[in-house]
């Protein structure tokens, strides 16, 4: 996908996160999930480092050598989206206490995601 | 996950559906559509007693987050419990044929996945009905089988 298109399909997931409730913790941090990997894969491209074709899904998918190659290129991004994927065992998928606070903390990590990738390339 | 926790979430995301546009809002959507359906799944595998039904929670197939005693979430290997989604992991044990019936219904959901959230190809009205409807079914198989007696 081409850089321009993850910043939309970004920007559409963060306008969907406006109807998440009090409630919906889940999908909040999913909604985080899906709309930090937008904004990675937004700053991977324009900064040159990958194809429009080579696509990050999930951090913990990706083999260690292209850990290593993306760190290179934004290792605080790479480690934010981390810490957002690490919340959605205990939190999306399970029923631990703390969901409203996991999902506060997962968007103040997209709202700094989107603040970098922003500034680095208007 | 126990089924009651299961249970709370459907109806939780549910409402939440209820709030998005299928289109306008495609990506969420579809994203608490499939998660609706992977709990009533789990939900259905662990009252037939194909999966496990305990508070552990997946990280990857067979790697579990797993609550010591001190409380502390750990991960560690543990036999099946929830699936993340249909298919991953696959279940080898006989699966009764109505949720053999709602995998192949959320197999529909998961079939679009990737192209329309991941990819490129721009989500259809067609393409929401047909997921719409595929949980639906899904949800009806799970309040069948879960009317019969929990």
């Amino acid at each position: 996908m081409q850089a321009l298109d993850h910043r939309q399909r970004a920007e559409r997931v963060e306008r969907s996160l406006a109807k998440c409730g009090p409630h919906d913790h889940e999908m909040k941090i999913e909604a985080a999930m899906l709309a930090g990997t937008h904004w990675v894969n937004f700053v991977l491209h324009r900064m040159g480092v990958t194809k429009a074709e080579q696509d990050v899904m999930h951090t913990y998918m990706l083999t260690v050598n292209e850990l290593r190659k993306y760190s290179v290129a934004d290792v605080w991004l790479m480690l934010a989206m981390d810490e957002i994927e690490n919340l959605r065992p205990a939190h999306v998928r399970g029923n631990v206490p703390g969901g409203a606070a996991a999902a506060d903390r997962a968007l103040e990590l997209l709202g700094k995601i989107r603040a970098k990738a922003t500034q680095q390339f208007r | 996950m126990n089924i009651a926790s299961h249970l709370e979430k459907i109806g939780r995301f549910e409402a939440l559906r209820a709030r998005l546009d299928s289109l306008e809002d495609f990506d969420l959507w579809f994203w608490v559509t499939m998660n609706t359906g992977t709990n009533a799944v789990n939900v259905a595998l662990h009252h037939a007693g194909v999966t496990r039904a305990d508070d552990v929670f997946p990280t990857q197939p067979g790697v579990y987050l797993i609550p010591a005693a001190d409380g502390q979430l750990l991960p560690g290997f543990h036999p099946l419990g929830d699936v993340l989604h249909v298919g991953r992991p696959k279940v080898d044990a006989p699966v009764p044929e109505d949720i053999a019936e709602m995998m192949r219904a959320m197999e529909v959901i998961e079939h679009h996945r990737d192209p329309c959230v991941r990819g490129e190809r721009e989500p259809t009205p067609a393409i929401a009905e047909e997921c719409e409807r595929a949980l639906r079914r899904c949800l009806e198989l799970l309040a069948r089988r879960v009317g019969k007696g929990t």
